[in-house]
């Protein structure tokens, strides 16, 4: 909300500066937002009228003007605007004025011809952001009077009031705080004061049709006005708070509402058919509001109509056929109170909303309605003439709010942390217009946000300042909950994979249609109301973001990614959400160096090893039993299922080359996701486990065995033998050849390293001998091998 | 014999001295000292001596052995230092040193776990909730009422079974409640979801990171001790906290947090980075009417709660101008953490 603060100086003593000013309505719960400063306070800039306009003699841009600044004798002025006539009053600057921005005013040539000051544009004053030429002054401007005059300075302040506090959408209501917290009187002008009391008598041509929505109406004529432009005061006063001014009428609903917070409606009593019905729109009632647009009304919103038609959409806007015009002789001042609740609907609903709707769906003060209509007719009477009836007609009843709230001292200190004493507390609350009733406090119709204990401390907190409550350090011991040990395992494995040199991704967890085809995943979960096809699904997968991340590095000339993002993911039915961690990598197996300029492309089996490594660095119970079982994906040529012992834990694999090149990569790209919820359950171990005291002897064995017999039933026949002192199976070499040449091309060479260690001895030549020639003859009886010696 | 060793001795010595490499070096070691060296058949002609020479002889022969020998080694460390220093001493040592692929946590990542152990250091333990959300944990219960402007199609994702996606990590303070009895001291970091439009300074969905704290005799002043040690932690000891009046429908006191620091790079301009407040008795009585009974009595327990973005406050400490750098992956950007 906008705020002048030369019209809160006569509503209350405001602080010396306006930084004072903002400080305390900061801290107080106004936000400040803008100050802007509007106005000429410029000494020593006049009225000047131009009398003489000639060619400067060296200058074909410039002219040479007489002016009368006032004092009887013409001054000469250089000018190179090209905007004026002769006969327009225009700012002068005179020698020793500062302009805005440190632009001081002399005397002297300009170009060969003396000029004694400058004539200004708007911009140059400080009050226009455009410099169109000179600003040309009101014909009636006296030359030699101040341009502040006619320009006064103003400060606004753009405020931010919290929707819980309507009383302070106004003049008045934004004075009574300040006046408050800063223990001054607040001063009301004498119209208001007298306006506290009016006439009223019961309506008989209004029906209230819909009280639950429009419990309160208030009508008062007024013939015979004559609608014009607004005096100078209410003109400027409307446009510093940000309001355009129309005519008087109109202008007087607007500078009442701006004055006490108190929205109201003046109606063209000749347009009108009958009295007034406050009911709800009919289904499918169409209406034409002031702001030329046709809205489609529903039931459910309140209107105010007359027999034949809806006049105004009640609290929001008024129409276009029954407002006030140049025409108009004879008016109907509408003001109520509307339940807010419903007001904010149809402002929603209708995706209309008004200085008016803003008041009213916040709520306004019920025992200020007739008030503000007698402050109107007031101004009106005062502005545009005409006989008002002599009372206003009512009818129903507004709502009482004036509610006795408990409040203790003990309490409001003990939350607060504080030490306020019963008399400061007193001050506090009376100050906001708080009487005390008993134990407790009868809160003001203005203030409906004050209905329990805790919104009177909340305000004795407001005023004492946060600087009153003493910051307090003190601690309660809590034990690690599950959530805790998730996140130290998550952040356990974010290290390990950043040591192993990927980058963590934080991705978007709303994917788009797009984006999941890179990683198709059934089950998935999407938003009723997406902003953007880019964002539609709850990513069911880390992958499908991973991927776009591929895309966008290539793209961008990164080639060599090791990518990986810890987060939730999205599935319907159970466990619908859950933690995992998906990884990619594409490029080069290490970084190119002047060592290795060209190195090999990483592909599946550094993948696994990055996997295997991770997990069993996080020393799981059973990680031993990891194992990568075949599986298939429609995105993946080569895909297998990780499993902890029997338990599926993720899926890693390969994309289908085509796939990769969609994301322009030629390169292999490598993916992996786990299901990190699955792992947290698993619990971590790492006991110790005697040092070998006697060595190991290593015994190599080299077969030809059929290329479709895997390691790993090679090494499981080997692990599985029984074999007491083999303690280890390393592969070291792995060689085919489809020529046929060096090896018959339907068989693979293998060469495995075993080791064979006692805990209780050196080992002979002998029984080591013994147990490898057991093994070889346990492979040959279990597999097609051959042995190459 | 005498004469014999003494002259061996000489002829040793200076071979030795004369050796280039080591090769020559054992050639000389064979010569004097291998099995049929000169000292060694002289060693051998001992049993042959007489008897009353065998002393002298001896102790002359020790002496010369025990020359020949550590000239020897002194010569075979001097050639080999000479070899070593020869083999690294060429070393362009300008050249790059060897790297394996680098890797880095996230930024944000960086932050939150920054968070999460200064709130450790308080006692705070940590606590979850999932982001599909009832309405009834993001706003019911957290006193929103039903027609209030965040709850609406515009500015909160909603699921087809009428569920959304949490706008805030509010709804771990309640869940939490549910769950458990006061007291609770917790933090809940998570995402969450606004409908926004994306541009340089905002996204549909952000980090958060909530806190809620409830006992009996839980004070403003324990919030403001609370908020004012967390920043100091996170942002050094020159770090100004600003507690100004606010209003949330969940907690009452509420206050906005504004922070400056140098840390924050923003001269003397205030940074609004964080909600807090008192927990609004209206959501105890939410959650006793939830639980079904009177554990969070607003007359025996108080609390406080607090919640802030993580994202905005990442972009300030580590100068990123667009928000979209952290959801984009590029490793352009993700290197530089």
């Amino acid at each position: 909300m906008k705020v002048s603060l030369n019209w809160l100086k006569e509503l209350v003593e405001l602080p010396a500066d306006t930084a004072a000013l903002c400080d305390l309505l900061t801290k107080a719960g106004v936000e400040v937002e803008g100050v802007e400063e509007r106005g000429v306070a410029i000494d020593k800039v006049v009225v000047a009228q131009i009398l003489e306009s000639t060619q400067h003699p060296n200058a074909d841009r410039l002219s040479v003007c007489q002016v009368d600044d006032g004092s009887g004798q013409p001054r000469q002025i250089v000018c190179g605007a090209k905007n004026y006539k002769v006969g327009d009053k225009v700012p002068l600057a005179l020698p020793g004025a500062a302009l805005p921005g440190d632009f001081k005013i002399k005397a002297g040539k300009l170009r060969g011809v003396l000029s004694e000051g400058m004539m200004c544009s708007g911009k140059e004053l400080g009050i226009a952001d455009d410099a169109d030429g000179l600003l040309i002054l009101p014909p009636a401007a006296n030359p030699g009077t101040l341009v502040g005059e006619l320009f006064p300075a103003d400060t606004i302040l753009d405020l931010e009031v919290t929707p819980n506090r309507p009383d302070l959408l106004s003049h008045v209501g934004m004075a009574r705080e300040i006046a408050t917290l800063v223990n001054k009187p607040l001063t009301l002008p004498a119209g208001v004061i007298a306006a506290a009391t009016s006439a009223t008598a019961p309506a008989t041509d209004i029906t209230l049709e819909a009280p639950a929505a429009g419990p309160f109406y208030t009508a008062r004529r007024v013939r015979g006005v004559k609608v014009g432009p607004s005096p100078e005061w209410l003109r400027s006063k409307l446009e510093a708070a940000g309001l355009r001014a129309i005519n008087n009428i109109v202008d007087v609903t607007n500078y009442v509402m701006l004055e006490l917070g108190q929205p109201l409606h003046a109606f063209d009593l000749a347009k009108l058919d009958g009295g007034i019905r406050v009911r709800t729109a009919q289904e499918g009632e169409t209406f034409l509001a002031l702001d030329g647009k046709s809205y489609p009304l529903a039931a459910n919103h309140l209107v105010i109509a007359d027999a034949s038609r809806a006049l105004a959409i009640a609290g929001i806007m008024g129409g276009e056929e029954s407002g006030v015009t140049e025409a108009t002789t004879d008016i109907l001042l509408e003001s109520a109170y509307f339940t807010p609740s419903g007001i904010r609907r149809a402002s929603r609903e209708l995706g209309l909303s008004s200085d008016s709707s803003y008041r009213f769906e916040r709520g306004v003060d019920p025992e200020g309605v007739l008030r503000a209509s007698a402050r109107a007719i007031g101004l009106i009477l005062e502005v545009a003439g005409g006989t008002a009836e002599p009372a206003t007609s009512v009818a129903g009843n507004a709502p009482t709010f004036g509610q006795t709230v408990p409040f203790s001292l003990d309490r409001c200190n003990a939350i607060l942390g504080s030490s306020v004493s019963q008399a400061q507390a007193d001050q506090i609350l009376s100050g906001f217009g708080l009487e005390k009733s008993g134990d407790g406090w009868k809160v003001p119709s203005f203030r409906q946000d004050l209905t329990r204990e805790i919104d009177l401390i909340e305000e004795i907190a407001r005023v004492i300042g946060i600087e009153a409550v003493p910051a307090r350090e003190q601690a309660r011991f809590s034990g690690l909950s599950e959530a805790d040990r998730r996140h130290d395992q998550a952040m356990r494995v974010r290290m390990l994979l950043a040591a192993r040199g990927y980058r963590e991704a934080r991705t978007l967890t709303l994917i788009s249609e797009r984006g999941l085809a890179l990683f198709p995943v059934e089950e998935i979960l999407r938003v009723r109301n997406p902003l953007s096809e880019d964002q539609v699904i709850l990513r069911p997968s880390l992958l499908p973001g991973l991927l776009q991340a591929v895309a966008h590095n290539v793209r961008g000339g990164t080639r060599d990614l090791r990518l990986f993002e810890l987060g939730r993911v999205f599935r319907a039915g159970s466990r619908e959400e859950r933690t995992a961690v998906g990884l990619v990598l594409s490029g080069a197996a290490v970084p190119a160096s002047w060592r290795d300029p060209k190195p090999r492309q990483a592909d599946f089996f550094d993948l696994k090893g990055d996997l295997v490594s991770v997990l069993q660095s996080l020393k799981l119970v059973g990680a031993e039993g990891l194992t990568f079982e075949p599986a298939s994906h429609p995105a993946l040529a080569l895909a297998v299922e990780i499993r902890l012992g029997s338990k599926p834990i993720g899926l890693a694999g390969q994309l289908f080359p085509a796939r990769a090149r969609d994301l322009d990569t030629t390169a292999p790209v490598l993916v992996a996701e786990i299901d990190l919820d699955l792992l947290a359950s698993v619990p971590a171990r790492s006991r110790f486990q005697e040092l070998p005291k006697f060595p190991a002897v290593t015994r190599d064995i080299a077969m030809l065995a059929p290329l479709g017999v895997p390691h790993g039933t090679i090494e499981k026949v080997l692990l599985s033998s029984g074999e007491a002192l083999l303690t280890k199976v390393e592969l070291f070499d792995v060689f085919t050849d489809p020529t046929g040449e060096k090896i018959p091309s339907d068989k693979k060479s293998v060469a495995y390293a075993l080791t064979y260690r006692s805990g209780e001895r050196t080992l002979t030549t002998e029984e080591v001998a013994e147990a490898h020639t057991r093994l070889k003859e346990r492979l040959k009886a279990e597999l097609e091998v051959s042995f190459r010696e | 014999m005498d004469q014999q060793l003494e002259h061996s001795r000489t002829e040793a010595l200076a071979a030795i001295a004369a050796a280039g490499d080591e090769a020559g070096l054992e050639a000389v070691r064979v010569k004097y000292l291998g099995r049929s060296g000169t000292i060694s058949l002289a060693s051998e002609g001992m049993k042959s001596l007489p008897k009353e020479d065998k002393p002298r002889i001896g102790k002359l022969l020790n002496e010369v052995r025990t020359a020949v020998t550590s000239a020897l080694d002194e010569r075979k460390a001097a050639l080999e230092a000479e070899r070593d220093s020869k083999a690294l001493g060429s070393v362009d040592i300008s050249l790059p040193g060897s790297v394996l692929p680098a890797g880095s946590i996230h930024p944000i990542t960086q932050l939150l776990d920054r968070a999460i152990q200064i709130f450790r250091q308080m006692g705070f333990a940590l606590a979850d909730g999932p982001d599909i959300e009832t309405e009834w944990h993001c706003f019911d219960a957290l006193n929103t009422p039903a027609d209030h402007p965040a709850r609406n199609e515009q500015d909160t994702f909603y699921l087809p079974d009428g569920r959304l996606l949490r706008t805030q990590t509010s709804t771990v303070q309640i869940r939490t409640m549910e769950q458990t009895p006061p007291p609770v001291r917790i933090i809940a970091p998570g995402g969450v979801y606004r409908r926004d439009e994306v541009d340089a300074t905002h996204l549909a969905q952000f980090t958060q990171i909530e806190g809620l704290y409830v006992d009996k005799g839980v004070t403003l002043g324990d919030l403001k001790g609370t908020i004012e040690f967390f920043f100091r932690e996170l942002l050094g000891n020159d770090v100004q906290v600003r507690m100004r009046p606010h209003f949330f429908p969940f907690t009452e006191p509420s206050f906005e947090i504004d922070i400056k620091a140098a840390a924050l790079g923003r001269g003397d301009r205030w940074l609004e980075l964080a909600g807090c407040g008192m927990v609004d008795p209206a959501v105890f009585e939410e959650i006793n009417c939830k639980r079904g009974d009177r554990a969070y009595d607003p007359g025996e327990y108080t609390g406080f709660a607090f919640g802030f973005g993580l994202d905005r406050l990442a972009m300030i400490l580590s100068g990123v101008p667009d928000i979209r750098h952290f959801t984009e992956s590029d490793v352009r950007f993700l290197s530089q953490y």
